[in-house]
């Protein structure tokens, strides 16, 4: 039985099951950091999960019968996007399937008649508008290098781990590109719009208002689990060697907090203009430079 | 003689059944033709399905007789258009039908040319158009039984106009079979022309002047395409092949004069599917009555312009045409994608949705690759029907609720349940997995990224750019009828006269079942349907088995998606009651009042109630301005395309 | 369970209502959570969503006024809450207490279970506020727990 299931099977496995684990960690360490930039200690890095289990026990109060459903619809969707990653599939079934976890917590939000939650769950899905051209577009970049590299081209993402030479030597636009979709998924200023961390308010809670207890701890370990995604996707830059690729997913990860500390929340206009003016700016050159270098031989 | 019967029952029998509905206005009587014919309607696609295609001649004592209705009938209606646009006044429909009537006349009696063999060539392709038109079509006619009894009691008439109505809805089943069956290519402009009538008709039954006005809109539009078909004909006469039969053009060999005749028929196909810059007809054909936006404008007429690019597009691989093709139905789905954005009709949202997904498959038929075939024809067989569900959905809203307006549609969740639930699964099918338009538009994007890149890249721009939009409108959309007061008021029950939800649940059955099996639907409908040159590197790359949908270049895991998804909702369901909660009321800074927490006190110690809105961007983006140039753009593109063609 | 009540007390997010203090408390509540006294270090965080605190910081005396509010917002709260009054308004109404509009402190309203005086409290009094609030809430999940 042991032969039957490989070491990467198990891998696979078990990342997906310690995913909320790990984005759990990234989430304290994040606040971790933001302290230290702002010349404080912090909270310690286990934090977001005492913050978890404490709202677990809390006493529940719901918006409707619908909402505790599509709540954990969101971490549902999320942990399967996460096994899509873990399991070497398909990008844009990737992209999509986050697509639905953002529609679980956008309905959620609008399921409550909440002005907060109103408006926090419209602006979420103007930045899902936002990301999501950016994500399909960087999965037809890495397509794009998988042909030039192998000659033939796929989205799998087993296809990416297979390369000889890392995605980052050969896509160092799109990976800058990542950059505006980690912000707004991590939900750091300056796009922030639907709602953030804790001391940044604007509409109370935005998109979160309505969830409460175990609601809305379901609604974080959705949350830790796209950020795990996200970083993890950011990891296949350098998937030659695991170590490295950690590194540059962490490098990302510290730019963006580096961002979120020095600007503040722009509105919404802004952030679709200027994600798409970035992120389409920077992929299509790099298309282009990947064109160029097929062409010349280089 | 099987055959003959087969094509007797699906082209000749709905007309007459139309006829025998017209002729006795009585309500149970239609109720029993209409279901009959259904019924045999469906029999006989699936018969043909079987039989797996054939061609037919009629033998020489029938042949003259049928071909001489067929001239006789085409002028008849050619001049009742010309009568139409001398009672409203419309220059332009008596001049473009002056421009058919006269060259129709000369080709007919003086050239003779409208012969050709064999006359009815039943192939894999007209096979899934005809599975479409009788299932689907049935469908939505049994629905609008109930429909237009509640729409003529909505409108207090003393006389019923339904035998009128029915009349053309079965005809329209007719003229569609005929057309999808038609090798002569007189035989299809004459079909074509009569779905024209019945798109005419239909759209001013309510004879009020918005609607007759529109009604006139949609027939000049399509009369435009109708010229550019009898030019099509000309030019099939008189240059090499010199032949009419479709099948004989398509096995020419490529040269300017057929590049012209594809390209006039690309044209028309434009006009009947509503693509930019023709967009407007279809937009002012949602005041018809709903079943007929559900049948002639999402499920049935459209598609046939889809279907005669689809026919044709082989014949183009790799010239310009076909990548101009290409761009008109790409620019059309992101530009129809924004509009719906700020579109306050329920009707005009999924009147924009249609044209933009039926621009998604004019883009895979313009690229041109076995991939894309398969990307064009699973977005066809998926969009028609779950568009066709989300119109007979509309419907039944805006007959209880009274009103289009998406804005008012707040909280129907609770008000219609059933009717809901229907809508908003319909919604997520249009654009989320594991539905099949997902697949399909995954499958689109595989073909685009496959296509030789410095053409595919603005066509892929395009296309994540209108995606992204219509995942916003949909989400929106679908997001405010969920919005629910909280109160903790329990889900009123709904009542639904019996052929409502038998309709919208067998389509909604029907449209799960084929997204479950989507893998199945590809293998044995769609890649069968393929061009003959493409269907071995089809299923080369197409290996997927039960479980998944593979082309070469990625994987779309059905069977375990949909476990998820099950497995999701039970979770989340057992950890909702298990842990249940109190409902609260929202936050509204402390001020809600005691005993309804969706009031809050506001200055003054006045009460108000809370209100959430509907999202719109025509501050950032104004409508009207992005439809103008819109229209303009496509209009000058399609001019470009003609002088490369041309030249 | 043992982690439950740990949990609870590393992580109390705060809702902060002014019942119509003079701001004096306010501002010094808000220098705790600054980086000079960084109440966060504490897992504290102020959330504004009452239905996702835990513990309710009020200052300023509670009248006729802002009585329905504080109601209001202490039921939007879900248990385990712990209310803390911060300042000598809160705590008793102080040299307001017998005016017309006022009714005294905010326990006249709803039941307070930590005072913390001072005209303004100091933010290192506040944070002890907090700390020996902490301490009731662990008590009371522990009797929760026992019931259940």
């Amino acid at each position: 039985m042991a032969e039957l299931i490989s070491i990467n099977t198990l891998v696979s496995v078990l990342l997906v099951i310690f995913a909320p684990i790990i984005g759990g960690l990234l989430m304290g360490i994040d606040r971790k950091l933001t302290a230290r930039m702002q010349s404080r200690m912090g909270p310690p890095v286990l934090q977001p999960f005492y913050d978890v289990i404490k709202l677990w026990g809390k006493q529940p109060f719901i918006a409707s019968s619908l909402q505790p459903v599509l709540a954990f619809g969101y971490f549902g969707f999320s942990l399967a996007a996460f096994a899509l990653l873990a399991f070497g599939q398909d990008m844009l079934l990737l992209i999509f399937t986050v697509a639905v976890a953002d529609l679980c917590l956008i309905v959620a939000a609008f399921n409550s008649k909440s002005p907060y939650s109103n408006i926090g769950g419209k602006r979420e899905l103007l930045s899902m508008m936002s990301y999501e051209p950016i994500m399909i577009l960087a999965a037809v970049s890495i397509f794009y290098n998988l042909w030039a590299k192998t000659g033939y081209p796929s989205f799998m993402i087993q296809r990416v781990m297979d390369l000889s030479t890392p995605l980052l030597l050969s896509l160092p636009l799109t990976f800058l590109a990542m950059i505006p979709v980690l912000i707004i998924d991590m939900k750091k200023s300056p796009f922030d719009v639907s709602a953030s961390d804790h001391a940044h308010q604007e509409l109370v809670r935005g998109v979160y208002t309505e969830f409460s207890g175990y609601t809305l701890a379901l609604v974080e370990l959705g949350h830790w689990t796209k950020i795990a995604l996200m970083l993890g996707f950011v990891s296949l830059f350098w998937a030659t060697n695991f170590i490295i690729g950690a590194m540059l997913a962490f490098a990302l990860f510290f730019i963006v907090l580096v961002i979120d500390n020095s600007y503040p929340r722009l509105e919404w206009k802004s952030m679709i203009k200027t994600t798409w003016i970035v992120g389409f700016f920077l992929i299509l050159a790099n298309i282009v430079g990947l064109i160029a270098r097929a062409v010349l031989g280089i | 003689m099987y055959e003959e019967t087969l094509v007797a029952l699906t082209v000749v029998l709905p007309p007459l059944a139309g006829l025998a509905c017209f002729a006795v206005n009585n309500r149970s009587f239609r109720r029993a033709v209409v279901v009959l014919t259904a019924l045999l309607l469906v029999g006989s696609s699936i018969m043909i399905y079987i039989s797996g295609g054939f061609s037919y001649e009629p033998g020489p004592s029938i042949g003259p007789i049928i071909e001489g209705a067929i001239f006789l009938l085409d002028a008849v209606l050619l001049v009742y258009f010309l009568f139409s646009g001398l009672k409203y006044g419309s220059f332009l429909v008596m001049g473009l039908t002056v421009l058919q009537l006269i060259p129709v006349l000369y080709f007919e009696l003086v050239l003779k040319g409208a012969s050709a063999t064999p006359a009815i060539l039943v192939d894999k392709l007209s096979i899934i158009m005809s599975l479409i038109i009788s299932i689907v079509g049935s469908l939505i006619l049994v629905y609008s039984l109930s429909y237009m009894d509640e729409h003529e009691e909505h409108l207090h008439l003393e006389k019923s106009n339904q035998n009128r109505f029915f009349f053309f809805m079965l005809l329209i089943l007719g003229a569609m079979q005929g057309l999808v069956f038609s090798n002569n290519l007189y035989w299809l402009y004459f079909f074509w022309e009569v779905t024209t009538l019945c798109s005419y008709e239909l759209i001013r039954h309510d004879r009020t002047e918005v609607a007759v006005k529109n009604s006139i809109t949609a027939l000049w539009m399509n009369l435009v395409g109708g010229v550019a078909f009898v030019a099509a004909l000309f030019v099939g006469f008189y240059f090499s092949p010199n032949s009419i039969s479709i099948e004989t053009i398509l096995s020419n060999a490529q040269s300017r004069e057929m590049l012209v005749l594809l390209a006039l028929l690309a044209f028309a196909a434009f006009t009947k599917s509503a693509q930019f810059p023709f967009n407007k007809w279809l937009q002012g054909a949602m005041v018809a009555p709903t079943p007929v936006s559900a049948l002639l404008h999402s499920s049935t007429m459209v598609n046939a312009g889809i279907y005669l690019i689809l026919r044709i597009a082989y014949a183009m691989s790799g010239t310009t045409l076909s990548y101009g093709v290409t761009l008109v139905g790409a620019f059309t789905f992101l530009a129809t994608a924004y509009l719906a954005l700020n579109e306050r009709t329920s009707k005009g949202i999924l009147a924009y949705s249609t044209i933009g997904n039926l621009g998604l498959i004019i883009v895979c038929a313009g690229i041109n690759t076995s991939i894309s075939y398969v990307a064009a024809l699973t977005l066809l067989v998926f969009h028609s029907v779950s568009k066709g569900l989300l119109f007979l959905g509309a419907g039944v809203v805006e007959n209880r609720v009274h009103t289009r307006m998406i804005e008012d549609w707040e909280g129907l969740l609770r008000r219609l349940p059933f009717t809901s639930i229907i809508m908003i699964i319909g919604m997520i099918a249009m654009f989320l997995p594991p539905f099949g338009m997902l697949i399909g538009k995954w499958v689109a994007i595989d073909a685009i990224t496959t296509s030789p890149i410095l053409s595919a890249l603005p066509v892929i721009i395009l296309v994540i750019l209108g995606s992204a939009a219509t995942s916003v409108y949909y989400i929106k959309w679908l997001g405010h009828l969920t919005v629910l007061p909280q109160d903790g008021v329990k889900l009123t029950q709904e009542k639904l006269p019996i052929l409502y939800s038998l309709s919208m649940l067998s389509l909604l059955s029907l449209s799960l079942l084929m997204a479950v099996e989507a893998s199945m639907v590809i293998n044995n409908l769609v890649i069968p349907a393929l061009p003959s040159d493409y269907i071995l590197n089809a299923r080369y790359l197409f290996t997927g088995g039960l479980l998944s949908v593979e082309t070469g270049f990625g994987s779309f895991l059905t069977y375990p998606f949909w476990v998820v998804a099950v497995i999701i909702i039970i979770i989340g369901t057992y950890i909702a009651r298990n842990k249940g909660g109190l409902v609260k009321g929202p936050y509204l800074g402390g001020e809600n009042i005691e005993e309804n927490p969706s009031i809050f006190h506001t200055t003054a110690d006045r009460e108000a109630k809370v209100e959430v809105s509907e999202l719109f961007l025509d501050h950032e983006v104004s409508s009207s301005q992005f439809l103008s140039i819109s229209t303009i753009i496509a209009t000058i593109l399609l001019m470009i395309i003609f002088l490369t063609v041309i030249l | 369970m043992k982690t439950m009540t740990t949990a609870r007390l590393k992580s109390p997010w705060v809702l902060h209502f002014d019942c119509g203090s003079c701001n004096g408390c306010d501002i010094e509540i808000l220098a705790a959570l600054t980086p000079k006294f960084d109440a966060e270090r504490f897992g504290i965080v102020n959330i504004g969503d009452p239905k996702q605190a835990d513990v309710l910081l009020l200052t300023g005396p509670s009248n006729k006024r802002n009585q329905r509010v504080l109601k209001n917002l202490y039921n939007q709260i879900p248990e385990p809450k712990v209310v803390i009054a911060i300042g000598e308004c809160a705590c008793s109404g102080a040299i307001f207490h017998n005016c017309p509009n006022t009714n005294g402190g905010v326990d006249k309203i709803i039941p307070v279970d930590v005072y913390v005086p001072g005209c303004a409290a100091r933010p290192e009094q506040i944070i002890d506020g907090v700390v020996l609030a902490l301490q009731k809430l662990a008590e009371k999940s522990e009797q929760e727990e026992k019931t259940q």
